[in-house]
């Protein structure tokens, strides 16, 4: 082949960079190397090293220390905490995620009036700056303006002696701890939903018609035609969808940055905002990255799943 | 016809090169040796002050000012307090930015990489008094005999109270004890609907009340030569206090308080007392001035032995990163601005408090109505907190004048001893309000002073075995 095309070629002569595939190919995806190198692959490395020395932001020379700091982070009781609360976290968020994105996506592929309007508000809180979108839902939460618990006062649930949700005039849901965490991953929830929609909108929507019809006819009910049909059509994305939210979530610091700082009493701190104030508040970068390090094995199998979810819808 | 010869591209590189080097080498033969030193530039990173109108009516212009009279082009950046710490350690490790940069805690963690300001501090206090003790150990380390940061200012920390609440439950002259908020603070809550504000969370202001708690039932982190001393029966007797108070006299509000808790509990009406500066006042007397009526003030609480001591709230910290491209200008910068700090805490709206009372006024128009018989910043101090330029009409005469005399009851952090980098990690991990919060939510006092005692304990001997930190346990 390669020597039809070099004959084929006016002039005769030596082939370019262009006509040779395998060069070509290395030189289209030197831009992507280079910047994964650059933007990961070094600031990785950074946080290896970072981790087995004794650097402090104060004084980030590298004088390498073992394990040491790998020890002291394990023996930390906030850190076995922030481990703890990073799954809760993460699964549970993930978890509504694709229960709600499943039940809006099939209800967006019913034909409706206003459709188009409700796309784009569903769609808006994946556009807003993750920071605004927390800031406004510190406003929702706030211990005295929560416009929540206005609703729930007026409902006659809150605030009164016969209410169901006690005579307290607020809710105080960032000052109670199991408030606290149910408020960072509906806020969590609100802004992967929007992803994961889309992502089960293109599943749903890649399901042939006629197998669909073909099971109608049979007499399939709307239950068995998910169980059977649907749920397996469209598992693969799905299962991108989630793990996908999983890494979004793992690493997240602004939600739980702006709504807790990790309180109270350390009860929404995860893996991220602890990082950072052990690594940049407190000054002990050593330690700070020693923590972060910890994400890295379950950030590194949800990588190997999505890539080989990938490469098997490839297939399919 | 000669043919005209094309410049090779080896003659193109040679050239190119002779023209680089002698780019590069030509100033240093051409430009007096002296040039070198004498920069024109200055570059300036603060944070945005709570009191809008300091930057814009004051600090920016005063540098600006400053900048043209001495022939140096001034940069002020401001940011917000919350990115202080990520962006001067991105800016120590890249060896670059600004020259000084300003935090309002004592940055001791950044010791190693910043430039020593004691000959600042000795020609300050050579042209304009004594600093101010908390400064000074807020700015120095005694084992290293580094001063790591310059302090030209700070901000007192009082107890905010409403006067008509307090009045009503028998105690118009506001609480003098820690005892007193429980009696009379848990009576207002019963009676009147309206709880108490110290913050119990993982944040500044919940530090600082943390602090000014144990210190006044003469405990605390450290000892004055850097032991850590957090576990011991005072202690204690705090951490079950606060316990009472919490179910006395405050909400679940406080594990979720956050730096503008009290701005708004105060402005909301639903705070009998709050501990903070006097910048929650600030705001209620512009958006709500019945309420701002009604705030009073006291000192630092007294514990059971008669022991009363209050955080600095701010501490105005500028660094000079030994990587700083002019040094000299921010030394004269900082100077400049000690001598000038009259107009700091009038544009502050007396938010800010000098750390060298013994400055002259100088002379001249100064943008605030000249105080008679005022020759030093004492003067203007003593002045305005008996006599505020900026109460209300109508407003009474004298509310500030309990702060006259707060150097005397505030602190630094790391008292009795110095701040240090394991202070600051204390404070930045939110060891002592969790501590307190702990208790208060129902865990045992002795448990709860036990685990911050032990990861204080841990946090110490990491910093000591960098040499920044004294002591021994």
């Amino acid at each position: 082949m390669k020597d039809t095309v070099h004959a084929a070629r006016p002039g005769g002569g030596r082939g370019g960079i262009l006509d040779r595939e395998g060069a070509l190919a290395k030189l289209l995806i030197a831009p992507a190397v280079l910047y994964i190198v650059a933007m990961i692959g070094a600031p990785f490395v950074l946080a290896v090293l970072y981790s087995l020395s004794d650097a402090t932001t104060g004084d980030p020379s590298l004088h390498l220390v073992g394990f040491r700091n790998f020890a002291a982070v394990l023996e930390d009781p906030v850190f076995r905490l922030a481990l703890r609360n990073t799954f809760v976290f993460t699964l549970l968020s993930q978890s509504i995620v694709i229960v709600l994105s499943r039940i809006l996506a099939n209800a967006l592929l019913k034909p409706f009036r206003g459709k188009w309007l409700v796309r784009f508000l569903i769609l808006l809180p994946w556009t807003a700056p993750i920071s605004l979108g927390t800031i406004g839902w510190l406003w929702m939460f706030d211990s005295i303006f929560s416009p929540i618990d206005w609703v729930l006062r007026y409902l006659g649930l809150l605030g009164t002696a016969t209410g169901l949700l006690g005579p307290q005039t607020n809710m105080y849901w960032l000052g109670v701890p199991g408030l606290a965490m149910a408020s960072v991953i509906i806020v969590n929830v609100w802004r992967i939903l929007p992803l994961a929609t889309v992502i089960q909108l293109g599943g749903l929507s890649s399901i042939p018609k006629d197998l669909i019809e073909a099971a109608e006819v049979d007499g399939a009910s709307p239950w068995r035609r998910t169980l059977m049909i649907t749920i397996p059509l469209t598992l693969p994305i799905v299962s991108i969808a989630f793990l996908f939210g999983i890494v979004f979530t793992f690493t997240d610091l602004v939600v739980v940055y702006v709504l807790t700082r990790g309180g109270p009493v350390q009860s929404t701190q995860v893996l991220s905002s602890w990082t950072f104030f052990k690594g940049i508040e407190a000054g002990d970068l050593a330690q700070g990255a020693a923590i972060s390090l910890f994400m890295f094995p379950v950030l590194a199998v949800v990588a190997i799943l999505i890539l080989r979810m990938a490469r098997r819808t490839e297939v399919v | 016809m000669a043919k005209r010869k094309l410049l090779t591209r080896r003659d193109f590189i040679k050239a190119a090169g002779v023209g680089v080097v002698a780019a590069g080498v030509a100033p240093t033969i051409f430009i007096p040796r002296y040039a070198h030193g004498a920069s024109k530039e200055l570059k300036i990173l603060v944070w945005s002050h709570f009191v809008p109108r300091f930057d814009k009516e004051f600090y920016d212009k005063f540098a600006a000012k400053w900048g043209e009279a001495n022939g140096i082009k001034v940069t002020v950046d401001h940011i917000g307090l919350a990115e202080i710490p990520s962006r001067t350690a991105a800016e120590i490790s890249a060896g670059q930015g600004h020259d000084l940069i300003e935090w309002i805690a004592p940055p001791s963690q950044f010791e190693p990489s910043v430039l020593d300001l004691g000959d600042v501090v000795k020609d300050a206090e050579k042209m304009y008094g004594k600093q101010h003790p908390l400064c000074h150990r807020s700015s120095y380390n005694p084992n290293t005999k580094k001063t790591y940061c310059f302090i030209p200012g700070w901000t007192i920390d009082p107890g905010n109270y409403r006067k008509s609440l307090w009045e009503k439950a028998g105690k118009g002259a506001g609480p003098t004890t820690w005892e007193d908020l429980i009696t009379y603070g848990g009576k207002i809550k019963r009676e009147q609907g309206i709880q108490l504000g110290i913050g119990l969370s993982q944040e500044l202001d919940s530090n600082m009340a943390a602090r000014a708690l144990l210190w006044s039932y003469d405990t605390s982190i450290q000892d004055a030569r850097e032991n850590v001393v957090l576990g011991n029966p005072k202690t204690v007797e705090a951490v079950k206090y606060m316990a009472r108070l919490y179910k006395e006299a405050m909400v679940p509000e406080v594990f979720a308080w956050t730096a503008v808790s009290n701005n708004q509990a105060l402005i909301a009406g639903r705070a009998s007392y709050i501990l903070n500066s006097i910048s929650a006042y600030r705001s209620a007397q512009k958006e709500v001035p019945e309420i701002a009526k009604d705030i009073y003030f006291t000192p630092a609480l007294k514990g059971p032995r008669g022991t009363g001591f209050s955080c600095e709230h701010v501490i105005y910290s500028y660094i000079v990163p030994q990587k700083a491209k002019n040094v000299e200008n921010a030394k004269k910068f900082l100077l400049h601005l000690v001598g000038n700090y009259d107009q700091a805490m009038y544009y502050s709206e007396l938010y800010n408090s000098p750390a060298f009372f013994d400055t002259h006024i100088p002379s001249g128009n100064r943008g605030y109505a000249p105080v008679r018989g005022a020759k030093k910043l004492r003067d203007l101090h003593n002045a305005w907190f008996s006599d505020d330029p900026f109460a209300l009409p109508g407003e009474a005469k004298g509310k500030l004048a309990v702060l006259k005399d707060a150097e005397k009851w505030s602190t630094n952090i790391g008292h009795p001893g110095p701040a240090n980098p394991a202070e600051g990690e204390v404070f930045a991990t939110f060891v002592l309000p969790n501590m307190l919060a702990g208790a208060a939510r129902g865990a045992k006092a002795e448990t709860a002073v036990a685990e911050a005692d032990k990861a204080t304990r841990t946090i110490f001997a990491k910093w000591r075995e960098k040499k920044l930190v004294g002591g021994k346990v």
